[in-house]
């Protein structure tokens, strides 16, 4: 807990006090940095956890942030949209960011996010050893050499593309995946027709997932953005 | 022809004669100052298709000279040349009509006027300058000769046998001993059939004569000789002659007529259906559909139509007579010219006329006043139109015309509709929302600065509530500028709307996580989960309805009010509906709370502001998406608000 280091890195002052008062009261570390420059810089420096990042930066946009920082880091990145757009946040998501906020947020919303962050990356340390074989996730199981998924231990019976879907998200747990990102993983190409079919399969293997698991959701839906699969 | 300084316009009239290129020189002679308009006028007759091939050669060459000479061609169709001629100088406003002397209307024999008196009849305030010509034409004569004694073998069989039946009853009529008088009369009989049952015409004058050489020779003494002793007989000859030559005129004219008025019914009758067939459809697809199959029906020829955008064509559509097949084409590139050209110059052209007469279609725009709405070419397979079939296609053409331009009309006059409907709605929301905005942020400035300035004097509980109005407070602003966000989104139009497949039970749960923490006491039922539903919406904004929906019904509802969600998909579109248990709307009420900033007054369940604006935008939305929004009261009491979207058809892509 002590070494989770979060980067904000916004240019309101407003926000960025909001923000850092948010993360003091819940006592995270924090850097901030006024512009994408400054970012980037303090990126490599300090190696943070997550970073926070506003689209809107005065020198650059943040999309480009995004994308130099993954040239050399895997670092979870969050990014904060003022515009209510989806396609600034559809852009940043399909650069490499991990989630987003749309501005106005609250902090109760800024705080879930840091938590669902920091259990992912929890779980992605402790899975290191036996990464590739099994994928487990509260009571889901995925075994990737049999090809077969349990809730419990009650089997789940899927079709070959509901499987590819819940493989490529538990693949990217923690991360939202855009249409466009699933179609092409799915599907090979992107097509008008194929957002269609991607909700109807979304939608029964959700039911599927969600008839065996007393509650919990697994997969979120981003209405006009994408899915994600939740770590739980 | 109110204009005093008019400009000169000169009409020449083409003709096939060959002394015509002597007139249009003339006339181009007469042009005395670039201003003058000059025009060459052609009057197509229903003789034209018995033109001879000569015939036929001069008159182009004869237009082809006109053109050269600076003429502009223009072509009228109708029986009376004199009447056409009339008619276009007037709408054209031509100052100066110039015609041969030889140009005399080739029926002279039935007493009609010169085309110069009947042009002086029929435009008495035209100058008219008549070229004299020495040369006789010759072409006149060939024609007329033509016209009177063209006799098919039908009808000369069908003389043959009714003449040759006339005698034999003539001959049995004097083996019985009856008068002469009856064996004229069957005579005349006779003749008065051939009229009936034959077309060709001067076929009443050479059956006339035939009948009076017949009964010469066979009926008078002495017998089998064409001499008569009596001395009665050359007056009866004459006027058996005449009384058979009239009543076969008479019952030719008579047939004629018969045959023009049946065209003039069967022509009002097809443009009666074809107006009816055009009221019926919207859209101009549609409207040009008709026309083409009207076309198709009447004419029995490959139609095709090239649609107009300002003066280029779009990619043209064939209609085949074969198997009614409908599809688009890529014509050749000479076929497009003249379409190309039908357009720009706003004439006929193609087949059978005399701009582009290689091409294989006649081509015509559809056009009211100077608006080009398009071009529709037939298959003319060397063929013209007869001079009914051609005012039929230019008639079928004008109603298509009058309802692609009212089709035009009301698609500009819902557009003009739409642009102010939107105006009026900017114009409300600016001057509400800038009054509405008051309130919470004087509330929200006047709390932060009690805070700021005496916060030590402020008991614990008295500072929270202040907390709360600013909370409260800025997340109503927060609120309104969704709403604002939504309504501009709409307003740029197809651009701002992203529209997708959504599922309508993801739209409704995105919608459940942003109602406010009132809810909690009310019990909200989402009836839509298990809907398998897809409608090609932007998601956004009926997230936003159903934000709007809910959030109204929880603030006009008692606490522990039940809220209902459902949703029933049939024929194409779904139906949801937001359905609460409150006091309910009453009917008065129940068309304004759709208007702009209208809120129920006083009667919010825990005085909490409300969004004039949210019902007003939902309604906005939801048409915007082509659906409707109704509201209506539930049973036993409270309201449903109900909304309808299409539904998206899915192609499963295993």
């Amino acid at each position: 807990m002590n070494k989770f280091l979060i980067l904000v890195i916004e240019d309101d002052y407003a926000i960025r006090n909001l923000i850092t008062t948010t993360l003091e009261t819940q006592n995270y570390k924090f850097r901030t940095s006024e512009n994408g420059t400054e970012g980037i810089m303090a990126a490599a420096s300090y190696q943070p956890d997550v970073i926070l990042l506003d689209l809107g930066l005065p020198d650059m946009d943040g999309v480009d942030v995004i994308r130099k920082i993954r040239l050399w880091s895997n670092v979870p990145i969050i990014v904060i949209s003022a515009r209510s757009e989806d396609s600034d946040k559809i852009e940043a998501l399909d650069n490499g960011a991990d989630d987003y906020l749309t501005k106005p947020f609250s902090v109760d919303e800024l705080l879930a996010r840091l938590r669902v962050t920091k259990r992912r990356l929890l779980s992605m340390s402790s899975e290191t050893g036996n990464q590739g074989a099994v994928f487990e996730n509260g009571a889901l199981k995925i075994d990737y050499l049999a090809g077969t998924v349990f809730v419990e231990t009650e089997e789940l019976h899927l079709t070959p593309i509901e499987y590819k879907l819940l493989c490529l998200l538990a693949h990217n747990v923690g991360k939202v995946l855009t249409h466009n990102y699933i179609i092409k993983e799915i599907w090979g190409n992107s097509m008008e027709s194929d957002l269609a079919s991607l909700r109807v399969f979304m939608a029964t293997l959700r039911k599927k997932l969600d008839k065996r698991s007393d509650g919990i959701q697994y997969i979120q839906t981003h209405i006009g953005i994408g899915y994600r699969m939740v770590r739980v | 022809m109110s204009s005093i300084e008019q400009k000169e316009h000169i009409l020449v009239c083409v003709s096939a004669s060959p002394t015509n290129a002597k007139i249009i020189k003339t006339a181009a002679k007469m042009i005395h100052s670039e201003d003058t308009v000059f025009t060459a006028l052609y009057v197509e007759t229903p003789d034209n298709s018995k033109m001879s091939e000569k015939d036929k050669n001069r008159l182009q060459e004869n237009t082809k000279l006109a053109q050269k000479l600076g003429a502009a061609v223009e072509i009228a169709y109708g029986e009376n040349i004199a009447f056409q001629i009339a008619e276009f100088a007037r709408l054209s406003g031509v100052t100066k009509v110039v015609v041969g002397r030889d140009a005399v209307y080739p029926r002279k024999v039935h007493f009609k006027a010169s085309l110069v008196d009947s042009l002086i009849q029929n435009a008495p305030n035209l100058d008219i300058y008549i070229i004299p010509n020495v040369e006789n034409s010759i072409s006149e004569k060939e024609k007329w000769f033509h016209s009177k004694l063209e006799l098919s073998f039908r009808d000369i069989g069908i003389s043959l046998i009714i003449l040759l039946a006339v005698t034999g009853l003539g001959l049995l009529f004097q083996t019985f001993g009856f008068t002469e008088a009856n064996i004229i009369t069957v005579y005349i009989l006779g003749a008065l059939l051939i009229s009936v049952l034959t077309n060709s015409r001067g076929i009443s004058l050479v059956i006339s004569i035939l009948s009076v050489i017949l009964f010469n020779f066979l009926f008078t003494e002495p017998r089998y000789t064409l001499q008569a002793y009596e001395q009665g007989y050359p007056v009866t000859f004459v006027v058996m002659f005449a009384a058979t030559f009239i009543t076969g005129t008479l019952a030719m004219k008579l047939k004629d007529s018969a045959r023009q008025s049946a065209r003039a019914a069967y022509r009002i009758k097809i443009l009666f259906d074809a107006n009816q067939e055009f009221s019926k459809v919207h859209g101009t697809t549609e409207i040009v559909n008709v026309m083409a199959k009207q076309l198709l029906r009447l004419f029995d020829r490959d139609v095709i139509f090239y649609m107009a955008e300002g003066k280029t064509l779009l990619q043209p559509t064939l209609y085949k007579v074969e198997d009614g097949s409908t599809q688009q084409i890529e014509p050749s590139p000479r076929e497009r010219e003249v379409a190309q050209w039908t357009c720009e110059n706003n004439k006929h052209a193609g087949a059978t006329t005399v701009n582009y007469p290689d091409a294989a279609y006649l081509y015509y725009a559809v056009r009211m006043n100077e608006k080009v709405y398009g071009v529709v070419g037939l298959a003319m397979e060397h063929q013209s139109l007869e001079a009914f079939e051609s005012s039929i296609f230019l008639s079928i053409l004008g109603e298509c015309a009058l309802a692609l331009e009212n089709e035009k009309n009301a698609r500009e006059k819902e557009e003009a509709a739409l642009v102010a409907q939107k105006e009026q709605f900017r114009a409300n929301m600016l001057r509400s929302v800038s009054h509405d905005l008051r309130t919470p942020l004087t509330s929200i400035s006047g709390n932060a600065g009690i805070l700021l300035s005496s916060e030590q004097n402020l008991r614990p509980e008295k500072k929270r509530e202040l907390y709360q109005y600013i909370y409260d407070d800025s997340m109503w602003l927060i609120k309104l500028v969704e709403n604002l966000l939504s309504i501009t989104k709409i307003e740029d139009g197809n651009m701002g709307m992203r529209m997708n497949p959504e599922l309508v039970d993801e739209i409704a749960a995105e919608a459940l996580t942003h109602i406010d923490r009132h809810s909690e006491e009310h019990r909200i039922q989402n009836h839509i989960r298990d809907e398998l539903i897809i409608v090609s919406v932007d998601a956004r904004l009926i997230v936003q309805v159903f934000i709007n929906l809910i959030d109204n019904a929880i603030k006009y509802t008692q606490k522990g009010s039940v809220i209902e969600l459902r949703a029933k998909a049939a024929d194409h579109w779904v139906t949801i509906e937001v359905a609460d248990d409150g006091q309910g709307i009453s009917d008065e009420e129940k068309e304004r709370v759709f208007e702009m900033f209208y809120t129920q007054g006083t009667k919010l369940s825990d005085g909490r502001r409300s969004l004039g604006l949210g019902l007003a935008l939902c309604r906005f939305i939801i048409e915007a998406h082509g659906g409707t929004m109704t509201l209506t009261d539930n049973v036993p009491h409270g309201s449903v608000f109900s909304f309808t979207l299409p539904i998206e058809e899915v192609k499963m892509n295993e």
